[in-house]
């Protein structure tokens, strides 16, 4: 494959179906795809599989009794006691057949992407049908049923004795690997959200910031409401580089939800394509920097799956595989003309947005102020840290 | 919501004869800032806190800093320790603390008998319960007129939609006499089928509300 990076897929992971009017739409992965095949920079013969995580292996994370439930439910026993007691038969996630074994398609997909950068001895590896966040221990959440990233931060930790830095820049707090986590201080998580006074699931703040041996070892970074591209980028470059020194993990883990741009129908933020440009960028960076090369890459969240998502999880890619040079402005016309039919709004004709896709944002200044303190505050535990060691 | 529903029952006493240095060490090995003082019968005869101990303290360079340090916590504890009961309600309690400028308040008894203590961190995670937000959720703010059966009439809608309500705020808009405010925290991740319900039958969403309008 191209570079030292590969790209994990299996065409079970569309499986992961709610229902048709359901948000979460993995159609989103069969545009991307397409979008790279035309592009030139992704060859389906290259493809990695997935592989379906067995139940052993989400035990790694989640209670033996949620599991039963989720199996149960996807051959259609649903209890009404199901949807407080598991998350499972509300509006958020509704049950639907075969739910445990798609859901198990993405983890397994996370772990092979794991594999793949410990025993195969590739850099990078990219699963975006992974990056199901919310995701709790024992009970479903947010669109989300077993989390992937949890399960597989576990599985590096138990398999390879790695020391892992989580980032995600979701437009959701990253809660479900956040509480997975919250006692250890060899998993460090970090997200960049928008504030939880917004916006689903309302944590996220800046002072959870680890409990017990874990305290030091989680950080929030939540964005105000409206929040644009240049002061979100600066606080994630800032908060990124910062922790990553600070902690010195063995592994890089990013989820990529793709739902911070303008767009998103979920969301508040104000970002355009150019975020997703930038963010793999210095995650690529880092990870060579400290981490011999080690990133592993997921998807997320992403509810404009024609303007936004196909666009962003490319430039992930390509970000991912040194392909970047295929650019050219203009996606390639065979993809536009494949999809335009079936968009209920005008699909983007090229790579990049153009200026001006959102009105004037009122008190604009306000916000990035805001923004740059909640930076500061984010960051105190390095700061008082690094403070100690140099007197 | 009463003060034996939020205080920590689980709570480490000194006696009155242990030492200064002692009782530092205790504080900061437990991550406590504050320590009840009782008498071999179990009374609360005093407090002491972290912060007095260390402000009452010799420099570390003099010469008595280490006979301090030796002393007996009894000498240096506050004895007329203001204190709440089990029944009283929390916001009284966090008044309490307000007024009298206390960041911990222990809880007796009517036999006096010394049975919890409430600190700020207690107050702070109660109100973070109340408002809802440690439950996964979404934040709905609606202006209502300032009449009788409001919170029924949305609260209706809500149900309508299937969605759980983790916690609602309700009070007096600050800026028209004649509103009031909702605050609702729902389980949900997607609003937007209950927005447009809202919307359509004439509610003034307040938030989530679009880019460019402005209030
Ligand atoms: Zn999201």
């Amino acid at each position: 494959m191209t570079g030292n990076a590969v790209y994990i897929y299996s065409n079970e992971q569309l499986q992961y179906k709610f229902h048709d009017d359901h948000p979460f739409n993995q159609q989103r992965l069969s545009m991307t795809n397409d979008l790279l095949t035309e592009t030139g920079a992704l060859n389906k013969a290259e493809m990695i599989p997935a592989r379906k995580a067995t139940v052993q292996e989400l035990m790694l994370i989640h209670d033996e009794d949620y599991i039963q439930a989720v199996i149960n439910a996807s051959e259609g026993q649903v209890k009404s006691s199901y949807r407080t007691a598991y998350g499972i038969g509300t509006d958020d996630t509704p049950a639907f057949p075969e739910m445990h074994d798609a859901a198990s398609w993405l983890v397994g997909g996370t772990l092979e992407a794991v594999d793949q950068v410990f025993e195969h001895g590739y850099d990078h590896a990219l699963n975006l049908g992974g990056g199901l966040h919310h995701g709790f221990r024992g009970k479903a959440s947010g669109f989300c049923i077993y989390n992937d990233s949890s399960i597989a931060i576990e599985y590096m930790k138990k398999k390879y004795g790695a020391r892992v830095l989580y980032v995600d820049t979701d437009a959701h707090h990253g809660d479900g690997v956040q509480w997975a986590f919250y006692n250890d201080p060899d998993v460090c998580t970090l997200s960049f959200h928008e504030s939880g006074r917004f916006l689903f699931p309302g944590t996220g703040h800046v002072n959870e910031r680890g409990h017990g041996d874990g305290y030091g070892y989680s950080f929030n970074v939540p964005y105000e409401a409206f929040s644009e591209d240049e002061s979100m980028l600066t606080l994630y470059k800032a908060a990124l580089r910062e922790v990553t020194e600070y902690f010195k993990p063995d592994i890089i883990l990013t989820q990529n939800g793709a739902d911070s741009h303008y767009y998103d129908p979920l969301t508040h933020l104000c970002g355009t394509i150019n975020l997703y440009h930038e963010i793999p960028k210095l995650a690529h960076e880092l990870a060579h920097e400290y981490c011999d090369g080690k990133w592993i890459a997921v998807g997320g969240g992403g509810y404009d799956i024609w303007r936004v998502v196909p666009r962003a999880w490319s430039l992930l890619w390509l970000v991912m595989s040194e392909q970047t040079g295929m650019i050219n402005g203009f996606l390639p016309e065979n993809w536009v003309n494949k999809w335009r039919a079936a968009s209920p709004v005008n699909l983007p004709g090229y790579w990049h947005d153009p200026q001006g896709i959102y009105p004037e944002i009122p008190r604009r200044n306000e916000i990035e102020k805001k923004n740059e303190r909640t930076l500061l505050n984010a960051l105190k535990p390095i700061y008082q840290k690094n403070k100690k060691h140099v007197f | 919501m009463n003060v034996s529903d939020i205080m920590i029952r689980n709570i480490f006493t000194a006696e009155p004869d242990m030492a200064i240095g002692d009782a530092l060490e205790l504080m900061k090995k437990k991550h406590f800032r504050h320590m009840p003082v009782t008498d071999s019968s179990g009374t609360m005869i005093g407090i002491i806190s972290d912060r007095d101990l260390k402000e009452a303290s010799p420099s570390i360079f003099e010469g008595n800093h280490k006979d301090y340090m030796n002393r007996p916590i009894s000498d240096v504890m506050v004895t007329n320790v203001i204190t709440a009961l089990p029944m009283d309600f929390a916001e009284d309690a966090a008044n309490i603390m307000v007024e009298n400028d206390l960041s911990c308040l222990p809880v007796e008894n009517e036999e006096g008998d010394l049975v919890g203590i409430i600190t700020e961190t207690d107050l702070l995670k109660t109100f973070v319960k109340l408002t809802g937000a440690a439950n996964p959720s979404s934040r709905l703010e609606v202006e209502v007129p300032n009449e009788s059966g409001m919170l029924c009439d949305v609260s209706v809608l809500i149900k309508e939609h299937r969605m759980n309500v983790q916690s609602v705020l309700l009070y007096p808009s600050s800026e028209k006499p004649d509103c009031k405010i909702l605050v609702f925290r729902l389980s949900t991740m997607d609003m937007r089928p209950l927005i447009e319900t809202l919307k359509k039958q004439g509610y003034n969403v307040i938030w989530p509300r679009e880019l460019g309008i402005t209030l």
